[in-house]
């Protein structure tokens, strides 16, 4: 036993030297305004090589599953937003201009566009729909920005965009998991899930992939386009809401002051250290470590989630409104995140399928309003983060799970009483910008129709694959093992899109 | 073979093995599994093995191995590793030639492994894993000193033998067993889920029953049930909801109780996987063994629109057999549904053949999940019998079966999805037929097996719509003519229907003057041919015919299941070529992988036969699986540590003989009882070593593989919700029944396409056991997803175990956890007589069933006066949190919420 006296002599001792540093003084006091409690192990800092002072050889990682490491190779971006809009926008309103389809508008589709093709909802011999914005061009990369979209339009040439991306999936479901995780059934981690997994977070005080929803409603594909997969559970994303506790049961009891909950994490972790003293179970460690952890979490959480402390300028600049749930919180909140070192924030609006079968799913008018509601704070985030300095380091991508026909719909053969488009997998646009992106480079075409990228086609997997790689993974070579063999992200596919890389 | 050939590869062989005697001098014989297969699959199998054979040459397959390949030779010269191909290129001086191409060169000793293995005969050899079952020799040594808690020796059990002859090479030592009152919470936990009760305790601890009994009870207690059929729901993906995108609730809990009731009544295994897999099956199905197929209803059912159910009814089939194969094979079928295995000797088309076996049941991924089971109550089943009786007697007993059978699970029927050649109609929501008025629809091939009546499950709000079926087309003979009036919901109505032999075209028309355009003049489901009950001219017919009407309107609850197809509706199987089901290569019928044990004749070729095989002694890998992951239940790690697979990428055992050993006993001598296996398990000395843990032993032993320890690991999802109601005493017994949900934070349910609400669950169905909470596939019980239980869409052999600051805010703040604290820091006051001491020291113990100690006491108490003087001072903060309560026992549910986050109550001992 007299290993083990001496293992929690020299705990005692680390924990002194964390207590007189100077980082831990200004990160953590500061934090839980004045009733620090000594963290046992790390100190508030982190750290890519530090060992826990126990004796026993573990890594921070042993004990903190998301303890941050580095890339494999120096990465041009450190964290992630991604915007994704749930229902798939129309690339025809938006960015991918067709003059030819302005002109056929109303006219039967061309049987070579309907030929051994399956559709979700279009039967029979559809009619073509002619772009219902109005379209010009912005900035010095020239970049189609439609009318729709004004604020964006200001800012395009700090992004990068993917003209001819393509899905194999039409439905949501499998599309939005197929674009989240890298395949259409449940089971894979996503991209989110991969890249905390590779890097941990920056931050151990708040959750390292953090999701946050807007529109109402989940992604049709449910919880699991954040999910983990076979990854461990500690790499899903975290889901932060605006009603009730930003994370859940993050709020003390009614009654309980922070105070006294101080005391009790306190009583726990002192007697869960006489029982690590006892079964010698460095799991033991890891529960104190855990504990530090949800306290701390406890105030940073609400902190970062309160954007009321924010000036004026900056409600002004991205239309929010506190105590709502909306697309616009939502992007000062991503910015909010990453600036406090958050590893991936994941946004999901909700209300983009336009089908035409009411008002809000119209392409000329419930597009038009869900535009509105995503224009100025999209672009609010990319002058947010350039003004900040975070732009280079945080990649933003915006986009949905597939595209939409240029022929109108008309379900199951009837006549729609609103103008909206099917589920399209060949063609559709998607935005990316910030860490070593190529400020207002455009790649790929689609034909006259905006029915089919014609060259350079981005699959999802390349896409994916450029993610990874702009976070310092060679995505070949960043696996989990499981069911006997490696799994990545990409599959057994994925190129780089270099064209895009700065 | 015959005799002289067998003499002749033995000459040859024992030659070979002479000569490589004399060159290699002492050398041990290579063995393929376990020194070679490691070296090809880790540097050769990638170019050379499965989807890609560079220069025609693979090594996967032991004809490919050795078959003559692009140079017009073979690779390999059994005998002659100089002139073999495969030898020459490891150490080619040309890099273009030398292999693996632009990889690192093999070490010396892997070549000289492959060259000793050459000039042995290059004998093949099968996975270990796929070697039948043999019952091992026990390492044999009597008795042990020093084990035990006494000095008296304690003997060792085979488990004991197994771990103490590898602990032994390894230069450990088995630990002294557990404390007495620690064993038992341990062994309560693993056996119940729950810790002991405490009559037990008591009993236990007065000595007035030995481990031995008290494992007895706990094995013999309904709550063991409980506990192990939450580890295999994980396999068989049971939830409460279908999952996908609206992910809407589906009646799934007869399942999970039929799980149940087999863990306690400790159904043997053989049978239990009979029953799952194709209890339809079986002579005359009882109502259980067709509860039991449900396990493979328990598949995703898509219901987004715009889906094609044929997509979604192929996904279920290939989820089927890649769970089946994971869960009784520990193989995964994944990469064959596209290609041929890359590591393991399991063919392309194999799977497919696999697939064959559950390619014909009736379930159509359709929106009401049919075929569905009816349970009918006892009146119900008083009814069915006149009418069964009356058909009997009429008709015989042939007509009899088909009805009952009808009445069981309503097949064979006909799904409105079927239907084509719309022409101003439609499937709405690619669900269900509409016919526009003066619209038609046609369904093909059907075959009404001349039957004079047919059954139309429909709804309509309209009246007078007129519908038409005829024969093969609009011009063709009038089968079936009526009127359909509001129906006021769903209705099955039977109609009259002129009898056809043979297969035809059902086309349907309807019209309605007084429909819109485009209205759906009715909803159509689906339809059957059920005939009209006979003997209309006896005494008694109209009271029959009323009975049956009246069983066609059931309402209860129904289970979906797998039904067979009849002949006339059987579905060919096809190689999907690179696993898309839009394109069909050959195809295929049943039949099971070479590779994993014989195929008896007598067996018969559907899902029936592929169970008896999967349960026949022969079968290398159900035996084995079993018994690993009941091992990794309670050491929290599997024999073989990747519990999903076996194959030859997988972890070799640690303790391959011990494996086997309790393969063959579960086998043979258990008749593959679980609870024998568990009491086996549980009683060893192995199991009953303290989980106490030095440094030294942690460095040489991190992961406790070899087992000088006891098992010590955080407890399951349920476990820690379950066990906090437990000791507060707030746990409800109640058993089986539909799913419960319990209190949650709102707003946790937000699927589109949905509108469905978590409504909480009244009285004591707010306590239940975890096992019966509502599973949402797509928004877990969200404390549960926390600590690492599954969502269930896919099967799931082993959870992870994490630990995340997000558990710590469940177990701090959940009010389910607040109430069981309060509750229980109550009952400590009261029962200490409103002594702050005791009562600490009394919740300390009955929560971990150990002393507390004089610093933990401390400590408690500390917290105790804090929390009391903060809540006397401010009355405010009292009634928040805790309304009505003194402040001394408010700050006795400050100090129980505090000692149920311990990490030793967190933590099975």
């Amino acid at each position: 036993m007299k290993s083990l006296e001496k293992l929690v002599a020299e705990l005692a001792v680390q924990r002194l030297q964390n207590q007189t540093r100077r980082h831990f003084l200004r990160d953590c006091v500061s934090k839980v305004g004045g009733l620090a409690m000594a963290p046992l192990l790390f100190g508030c800092e982190s750290g890519l090589t530090k060992k826990a002072p126990t004796g026993l050889n573990l890594s921070e990682r042993d004990l903190n599953p998301l303890a941050p490491l580095a890339s494999p190779f120096l990465g041009k971006a450190k964290s992630i937003i991604y915007l994704h809009m749930a229902g798939a926008p129309s690339q025809l309103e938006l960015f991918d201009f067709k003059p030819e389809l302005v002109k056929l508008h109303d006219q039967d589709c061309p049987q070579s566009l309907l030929e051994g093709r399956k559709f979700a909802f279009i039967r029979g011999v559809p009619k073509m729909l002619g772009p219902q914005a109005k379209f010009s061009q912005h900035g010095e990369s020239g970049a189609w920005v439609s009318d729709y979209l004004p604020h964006f339009a200001k800012v395009s040439d700090e992004v990068a965009f993917l003209k001819a991306m393509h899905t194999d999936q039409f439905n949501h479901g499998p599309a939005q998991l197929f674009m989240q995780t890298g395949s259409p059934r449940i089971g894979r981690p996503s991209l989110g899930s991969w890249v905390t997994y590779g890097l941990g977070t920056e931050n151990q005080n708040l959750p390292g992939f953090v999701v946050l929803t807007s529109g109402g409603k989940t992604p049709d594909a449910g919880k699991s386009v954040w999910g983990s997969g076979f990854l461990p559970s500690v790499y899903q994303g975290v889901q932060c809401r605006s009603k009730g506790d930003p994370v859940l049961y993050l709020e003390d009891p009614s009654g309980m002051s922070r105070d006294l909950k101080k005391n009790v994490i306190s009583a726990i972790n002192s007697v869960n250290q006489e029982d690590f003293k006892t079964f010698g179970d460095p799991e033991i460690l890891s529960r104190i470590n855990q504990y530090e952890m949800a306290y701390r979490m406890q105030i940073e959480v609400p902190e970062v989630m309160n954007i009321n402390e924010e000036p004026a300028h900056i409600h002004e600049l991205y239309g929010t409104k506190p105590g709502e749930e909306s697309f616009a919180n939502n992007c000062l909140l991503a910015r909010k995140l990453v600036e406090k070192g958050v590893r991936v924030v994941q946004l999901y609006d909700w209300g983009w399928d336009t089908h035409g079968t009411d008002h809000d799913g119209s392409i000329d008018m419930g597009l038009r309003n869900k535009c509105r509601e995503i224009d100025r704070p999209m672009s609010a985030l990319l002058l947010d983060l350039k003004q900040r300095g975070l732009l280079e380091e945080t990649l933003v991508v915006w986009g949905g799970e597939f595209g939409r026909t240029p022929m109108q719909e008309n379900r199951e053969g009837k006549v729609q009483g609103f103008k909206g488009r099917d589920h399209h997998t060949d063609a559709f646009t998607m935005w990316i910008a910030g860490g070593g992106i190529k400020k207002g480079a455009s790649f790929g075409i689609t034909d006259d129709f905006g029915f089919a990228g014609v060259d350079e086609r981005t699959s999802v997997h390349d896409l994916h694959a450029t993610i990874l790689h702009l976070m310092g993974f060679d995505h070949e070579k960043f696996t989990y093992d499981f069911q006997g063999r490696p799994f990545r992200l990409t599959d057994v596919e994925g190129e780089l899109i270099r064209k895009i890389l700065a | 073979m015959n005799r002289n050939s067998l003499a002749i590869l033995l000459s040859v062989l024992v030659g070979t093995a002479l000569i490589a005697f004399f060159f290699f001098g002492s050398e041990k014989e290579v063995d393929y599994s376990s020194d070679i297969k490691p070296i090809l699959n880790k540097h050769c199998i990638a170019c050379h093995g499965g989807v890609k054979q560079s220069g025609g040459f693979s090594i996967l397959f032991e004809e490919e191995a050795f078959a003559l390949n692009e140079s017009g030779l073979p690779a390999i010269i059994p005998g002659s590793p100089n002139s073999s191909e495969l030898i020459k290129r490891l150490t080619h001086s040309d890099p273009e030639l030398r292999m693996p191409y632009q990889r690192a060169q093999l070490s010396e000793e892997e070549i000289d492994l492959l060259k000793t293995w050459i000039s042995q005969g290059a004998k093949w050899g099968k996975h270990w894993a796929y070697e039948p079952v043999k019952n091992p020799e026990i390492p044999q040594q009597i008795q042990s000193a020093g084990i035990g808690t006494s000095d008296a020796p304690v003997e060792l059990s085979p488990i004991d033998q197994f771990i103490r002859e590898k602990l032994e090479i390894n230069g450990m030592s088995i630990s002294p067993e557990e404390q007495p009152l620690r064993l038992l919470r341990r062994v309560s936990l693993d056996l119940t889920g729950l810790p002991p009760s405490a009559a037990l305790v008591s009993e236990f601890s007065a000595g007035k029953i030995t481990y031995n009994q008290a494992v007895e009870q706990l094995l013999e207690a309904d709550t063991f049930g409980e506990k192990w059929a939450t580890w295999w729901l994980d396999l068989a993906r049971y939830a409460d909801t279908k999952g996908y995108e609206r992910d809407v609730s589906r009646t799934m809990w007869p399942y999970r109780d039929y799980v149940i009731r087999a863990f306690n009544e400790d159904k043997p295994f053989d049978e239990f996987t009979i029953e799952q897999l194709a209890g339809d099956l079986l002579p005359n199905p009882t109502q259980d063994q067709l509860t039991a197929t449900a396990f493979h209803r328990n598949t995703m059912n898509n219901d987004e629109g715009g889906t094609e159910d044929e997509e979604f009814r192929v996904a279920a089939l290939l989820d089927r057999v890649s769970t089946t194969y994971e869960v009784w094979q520990s193989t995964t079928m994944a990469c064959v549904q596209c290609h041929s295995h890359t590591y393991d000797p399991i063919r392309h088309e194999e799977f497919y053949q696999s697939a064959a076996f559950f390619n014909n049941t009736r379930d159509e991924d359709t929106h009401d999940e049919e075929p569905r089971l009816r349970f009918y109550d006892e009146e119900q089943q008083g009814q069915i019998d006149a009418v069964l009786n009356w058909v009997k007697e009429n008709e015989g007993e042939k007509a009899a079966k088909t009805r009952s059978d009808f009445l069981k699970f309503y097949e064979p029927k006909y799904a409105a999805h079927l239907a084509t050649d719309f022409n101003r109609s439609e499937l709405i929501d690619t669900k269900w037929l509409g016919l526009w008025s003066g619209g038609s629809a046609v369904y093909k091939n059907i075959d009404s097996q001349g039957s004079d009546q047919m059954l139309l499950d429909y709804s309509t709000e309209l009246d007078g719509t007129k519908v038409t079926i005829r024969k093969n087309g609009a011009a063709g003979e009038i089968l079936a003519s009526f009127v359909m009036n509001n129906t006021k919901g769903g209705i099955v109505r039977e109609i009259p229907f002129t009898p056809v032999s043979g297969a035809f075209d059902l086309y349907i028309e309807a019209s309605n003057p007084k429909a819109d355009p485009q209205q759906n003049t009715s909803t159509i489901v689906w339809f059957a041919f059920v005939p009209k009950l006979k003997g209309k001219e006896k005494q008694g017919y109209e009271q029959v015919a009323e009975t049956w009407d009246e069983l066609l309107k059931f309402r209860g609850t129904k289970l979906p299941i797998l039904i067979e197809n009849p002949p006339y509706m059987a579905r060919k199987t096809n190689v999907f070529e690179r696993g898309n089901w839009m394109v069909l290569g050959e195809e295929v019928s049943p039949k099971t992988p070479a590779e994993f044990g014989a195929w008896q004749d007598e067996w018969p070729d559907n899902r029936l036969g592929f169970a008896y095989w999967l349960t026949s002694p022969e079968n290398p890998l159900t035996a084995r699986t079993l018994v690993n992951r009941i091992w990794d239940q309670i050491f929290g790690r599997g024999i073989v540590r990747s519990l999903e697979d076996m194959g030859s990428q997988a972890d070799l055992p640690t303790h391959p003989e011990m494996l086997d050993y309790l393969a063959w006993k579960t086998m043979h001598e258990y008749d593959w009882s679980m609870k024998s296996l568990i009491r086996e398990i549980v009683s060893s000395q192995t199991y009953k070593q303290s989980s106490t843990i030095s440094a030294e032993a942690y460095q040489q032993d991190p992961s406790n593989q070899w087992y000088a320890r006891g098992p010590r690991f955080r407890l399951s999802a349920e476990q820690v919700r379950d066990q906090a109601l437990d000791m507060s005493g707030l746990l409800s017994r109640k058993m089986y029944g539909p799913s419960v949900k319990p209190q949650q934070p709102e707003g946790i349910w937000q699927t589109v396409y949905n509108g469905e609400y978590w409504t909480q669950s009244e009285g004591e169905d707010n306590y239940r056991r975890g096992i019966y909470t509502f599973l949402k596939r797509t928004s877990p019980y969200p404390s549960f997803i926390t600590f690492d239980a599954a969502s269930r869409e896919v099967c799931l052999s082993k959870r992870l175990v994490t630990n995340t600051p997000l558990q710590a805010l469940v177990t701090l703040n959940d009010p389910v956890y607040l109430e069981a604290a309060k509750r229980l820091g109550e009952n400590s006051w009261k029962a200490s007589a409103a002594n702050a001491e005791k009562a600490i020291a009394l919740t300390y113990e009955q929560l971990v069933l150990s002393k507390i100690s004089d610093s933990k006491k401390k400590t408690f108490l500390d917290l105790f006066t804090t929390a009391k003087t903060e809540f006397t001072n401010d009355t405010t903060a009292l009634g928040e949190f805790y309304k009505g309560a003194k402040p001394e026992v408010a700050a006795m549910a400050v100090v129980a919420n505090a000692m149920m986050n311990l990490d030793e109550f967190l933590t099975k001992p």
